[in-house]
């Protein structure tokens, strides 16, 4: 099914406003990914292309660069939402349960919610059976966190045509594929609707720090200016912010202070709510039902 | 043709001295892209390239993200465009008017000016048939606004070297996509001649954010600085400063481009640079009615009627590059050079 036949335009000045409870203004949704890189691929990104640019395989550099993520990065994670108070939803390749135990356990005792996001880290376009990752994905979650996440990620946010119906029929509620709104939309799928919730790719250190080549300082700006400017919105209409982090990325000394700076802002306001993914589902869904 | 038959080289300080109504030095004009993304087909533009690198098909998250534009970004834009009662040029792609009727209708309301941008976003020298195509993108804008359009802008300012020929043949009277001077000229077709009019690549939001990677507020900077320039050298004879920007970039935190956007959902920079720069009502001189007036809200007047130097260009002997500018121009408050940055900069 393409995108249009799955959900039609809708301009969101035309909507009835949602609101969130005790006034709040705005949700802020965090999110942590954690990604297996396998040595025999490609690497998913980059640091340090090889020299002349080729691809090479192994990759051992950038293998490693990733690898730094989980050995030291996460951790400075853990210790920044544990003295907030925060619980991010995790984006979990399923095969990171398995491959950095130490990792996942920490994010289970800290009661983050899981998201599915795949098996592994490559495109979903180039898994041969998706039906069946995708219950692998989801099973090793569910016995490893002892409950079933309701919540997908693609990896990369690649989706085939089909993947939201093979994503609803294994009992998945929402996606964070979909970063065409900033509120939880309603899309189609052959196994009933689906809901996405505004993920994003602009408050997010891959497209920024990747691909946009932006200074380390530049995260805290531009989470503040679209926090200002999304709590302003957020007295006539219920906002969600969602920041997408990498601990191979922000998990980086010369990056986690600004990390760290973007909650400091946040948190000086009143009418803020952080709430993880199944939160924001809930929330959603009692809303709409509403008459 | 080739572009060295279309029109010789002039330098712009060896031109007969081109005047705007009432004295005004710079006539400045937004044009707002709206598009449509094809999901069938390779995005135009990326955010996010996969894992390992390469192109995938289909690519919901590009997708996604452009579609953020058209649902959420662009009435940010117009929220800033509606308080400094600016009628921006609207070039959208023809199918763009149907799929997202809502915004072609609040463009329609205001009064803005409606340009052909190709009939999908796709480049011209991919479609099928180029006439074709620019056919179905007039007609689109006449069965919607009651007037056939009089400019054309490419997507992603691609032409064949028959497209000014075909859009001359077409109806079409000015074209955006050569960005070779800081005034209106005339490019030789097979028939008659058409204007081009000057657009931007550089106080653009896909350039500047999207391949260029700048952050946010550099757009404000952008184009604070080409305003300041353009308006010392329209000392000399008068000049035009264009602002090019999407609702998928402007309508974000930045001005990805404006709205980049990029950054994610404050038009700040965007709204500073079409704004700031004549919000000062000190700087206000005369009353001509297309100046900005001293109230608070720096409200601004706009000409009620077309200023139809689209007409009067058209009508001279070919040979002569002369200006032109654009039906739904508004003319810069005069205000002195400098002033703008004093105070007003970040």
């Amino acid at each position: 099914m393409i995108p249009r036949e799955r959900c039609t335009y809708s301009a969101i000045v035309d909507r009835p406003p949602l609101k969130l409870p005790n006034q709040a203004r705005i949700v802020v949704w965090t999110i942590v990914n954690l990604e297996f890189w396998s040595i025999s691929r490609a690497m998913a990104r980059q640091v340090l292309p090889a020299p002349t640019g080729v691809v090479l395989v192994p990759d051992v550099p950038n293998w490693s660069w990733h690898e730094y993520g989980m050995r030291v990065g996460v951790w400075r994670f853990f210790d920044l939402f544990a003295r907030l108070g925060i619980r991010p939803t995790l984006s979990i390749n399923a095969r990171v349960c398995r491959e950095y135990r130490r990792v996942a356990r920490a994010a289970r005792e800290a009661g983050w919610e899981f998201m599915g996001h795949a098996w592994e880290q490559m495109p979903i376009h180039k898994v041969d059976d998706q039906a069946e990752m995708i219950t692998r994905s989801l099973d090793t979650l569910a016995r490893f966190a002892g409950t079933r996440p309701v919540g997908w990620l693609g990896p990369g946010l690649t989706e085939t045509y089909e993947t939201p119906d093979l994503l609803a029929a294994a009992g998945i509620r929402y996606i964070g594929d979909w970063v065409y709104d900033d509120e939880p939309t309603e899309i189609r799928t052959t196994y009933g609707p689906l809901i996405t919730l505004p993920y994003s790719v602009e408050l997010n250190d891959i497209p920024m720090m990747l691909v946009q080549h932006h200074e380390s300082a530049y995260f805290t700006q531009r989470c503040i200016d679209s926090f200002e400017r999304l709590y302003s919105e957020g007295a006539e209409r219920a906002k969600i912010m969602a920041i997408a982090i990498h601990p191979y990325i922000s998990g980086q000394p010369h990056r986690i202070k600004y990390l760290e700076a973007v909650y400091e802002y946040i948190n000086r306001h009143d009418g803020v709510l952080h709430w993880n993914g199944v939160e924001i589902l809930d929330w959603y869904l009692a809303a709409k039902a509403e008459p | 043709m080739l572009p060295s038959e279309r029109l010789g080289f002039s330098p712009i300080g060896q031109r007969t001295k081109l005047e705007l109504p009432d004295g005004a030095r710079l006539a400045v004009w937004v044009i707002v892209n709206v598009e449509e993304w094809d999901p069938t087909q390779p995005m135009p533009r990326t955010v996010l390239t996969p894992p390992a690198g390469g192109a995938t098909m289909p690519d919901i998250p590009n997708w996604a993200w452009h579609e953020y534009g058209n649902r959420v970004g662009y009435w940010r834009m117009l929220e800033v465009l509606d308080h400094f009662r600016i009628r921006a040029v609207l070039a959208i792609n023809g199918s763009a008017i149907q799929r997202y009727g809502p915004i072609a209708r609040a463009a329609l309301e205001r009064g803005w000016e409606f340009i052909g941008h190709g009939f999908s976003q796709r480049s011209m020298q991919k479609v099928a048939d180029e006439r074709d195509d620019i056919c179905r993108t007039a007609a689109a804008i006449r069965d919607f606004t009651g007037r056939p359009p009089r400019g054309w802008l490419g997507p992603g300012l691609t032409e064949t070297w028959e497209t000014p020929d075909l859009l001359v043949e077409e109806g079409f009277e000015y074209v955006c996509d050569w960005v070779l001077d800081d005034q209106p000229v005339r490019l030789k077709t097979r028939t008659r001649p058409i204007v081009n009019l000057p657009y931007t690549q550089e106080c653009n939001d896909v350039a500047m954010m999207l391949i260029q990677h700048h952050k946010a507020s550099e757009y404000y900077d952008l184009a604070i600085d080409q305003f300041e320039q353009l308006y010392h050298d329209a000392a000399q004879s008068a000049r035009f400063h264009g602002i090019g920007g999407a609702p998928l970039h402007h309508g974000r935190a930045a001005s990805a481009p404006i709205f980049s956007r990029r950054a994610r959902p404050h038009p700040r920079p965007f709204e500073r640079a079409v704004l700031d720069r004549r919000r000062n009502p000190r700087l206000v001189r005369g009353a001509a009615e297309n100046r900005v007036r001293a109230s608070p809200a720096h409200s601004f007047e706009l000409r009620s009627e077309p200023a139809g130097l689209v007409d009067k260009v058209a009508q001279r002997p070919a040979g002569k590059e002369t200006p032109a500018i654009v039906e739904n121009n508004f003319v810069a408050p005069v205000v002195e050079v400098g002033a703008v940055s004093r105070g007003m900069r970040r």
